[in-house]
């Protein structure tokens, strides 16, 4: 039988690569990286939150020694004492709150803040060393299929060169949709695999806030308030009218710091951060014809995420001495 | 266990209320104020206090908050017989003051 020309032959031959390659995207099943997006907002959003409540815990000793001081300023028969009469440490003599208790704290909040940096890592293609070994075994497959190609390069067939720009930039592309699909499970896995810990992290720190904090913050800031109130009263017969109106200034901030959503503000952005954390789990588990719906659920988890953020800040800002 | 943390802060923020509620007199008030003080400094002690499952002393001085902070939430009956609700409160001190001896632990 007489053979086909050698142009022919390797038209042919290349026609069955790109089918193959052709095919090998369509199987790959997963274009581009659907997790860079959201899991980039949720490391933004969740730095933000930590440096918001670590603020917070980082105050709440600072905050018993305003108040015990206010107390002092307020009635000048009280000493200031390390250990009062009955032998209790006074909020300068100990610290209210264990600093062993506030970093656990804020050890747990960073450990978060460093879950959403792994998963940032994972999803960003500029990352990798995680995908050292799927590249390995993915380069080598498709280098072969390169070098028959650079085989050609220069050959005295003309129309073979035509192929090898398409079909290296194919190949460029498809690997990288293997890369995005190896990405996607190992993201998908580390989303499953970390949920339940992050959960209960987050879960602890908002009853940390519900059951402590918040009944620290209120009764402090309604202590504050009352002390100020009960010392003017007391005191205005002999105030000028400046310094009645320097005190009731004063009293007017310790208002504000008293407001029921001052005291519960840390709880709120506690919660929700545990809402986008849950949409973002439910996004990961979700089948590829619910994604559109679960991903705008977690984009609607975000948003409301960075308006408390962005609330919370500002109300904190109040309690922070 | 743990004792009932919420409702003790509740009736602490009603004693910072009354000390500025202008019904009652400079005397009253100031009782209301010094006794939320106190009270406050126990709880800052409680939030972190664990007991045995079954405490008496607990279960005992969780159902005492509850009857003072029902009787603190009725401004009527309070207006009507403050003395009593101070002495309520007054005494509510000296519970939670012995409770903090029979502590398990300080978490």
């Amino acid at each position: 039988m007489r053979k086909r020309p050698w142009k022919t032959r390797t038209a042919a031959r290349s026609i069955r690569l790109m089918a193959f390659l052709i095919a090998m995207a369509f199987l790959c099943g997963c274009l581009g990286n659907r997790y860079i997006a959201p899991v980039t907002t949720f490391r933004d959003k969740t730095q933000q939150t930590i440096g918001v409540l670590g603020d917070f815990y980082s105050s709440r000793n600072s905050f018993e020694i305003d108040i015990y001081l206010q107390t002092r300023a307020a009635d000048k028969t009280l000493k200031v004492e390390l250990t009062d009469s009955q032998g209790h440490h006074t909020p300068l003599g100990e610290p209210v709150f264990s600093p062993a208790g506030i970093k656990a704290r804020l050890d747990s909040l960073n450990l978060v803040g460093a879950y959403a940096s792994k998963l940032y890592d994972l999803s960003n293609p500029d990352q990798n060393a995680s995908f050292s070994t799927a590249t390995t075994t993915l380069g080598a497959s498709l280098s072969s299929l390169d070098k028959t190609f650079q085989k050609l390069q220069g050959a005295s067939d003309p129309t073979a060169n035509k192929y090898i720009g398409p079909v290296s930039s194919l190949i460029g592309t498809i690997g990288q949709m293997f890369l995005d699909r190896k990405r996607d499970e190992l993201i998908t896995q580390a989303i499953r695999d970390g949920a339940p810990q992050v959960d209960a992290i987050l879960s602890q720190i908002r009853d940390d806030m519900d059951k402590i904090f918040s009944l620290e913050v209120t009764t402090g800031a309604n202590e504050k308030l009352a002390t100020l109130i009960q010392a003017y009263n007391a005191d205005r017969g002999g105030l000028d009218f400046e310094q009645r109106a320097t005190r009731l200034a004063g009293i007017k901030a310790a208002a504000n710091e008293a407001a029921p959503s001052v005291g519960s503000a840390p709880s709120s952005v506690a919660t929700s951060m545990m809402e986008a954390h849950m949409a973002l789990v439910n996004f990961a588990n979700s089948p590829k014809n619910a994604r559109p719906r679960s991903f705008a659920a977690f984009n609607t988890a975000l948003d409301q995420w960075a308006t408390q953020i962005q609330d919370v800040a500002a109300q904190i800002k109040l309690l922070i001495h | 266990m743990t004792v009932d943390t919420t409702t003790l802060a509740a009736i602490i923020n009603r004693c910072f209320a009354f000390s500025a509620d202008g019904r009652f007199s400079d005397a009253q008030q100031s009782s209301f104020l010094v006794d939320g003080k106190r009270l406050r400094g126990l709880l800052l002690n409680l939030l972190s206090a664990q007991f045995s499952d079954g405490t008496q002393a607990v279960l005992d001085a969780n159902s005492r908050l509850t009857e003072v902070n029902t009787q603190l939430a009725n401004d009527a009956a309070i207006l009507n017989n403050a003395a009593n609700a101070l002495t309520n409160v007054s005494n509510l001190v000296g519970i939670l003051d012995k409770l903090l001896n029979v502590a398990a632990s300080f978490v």
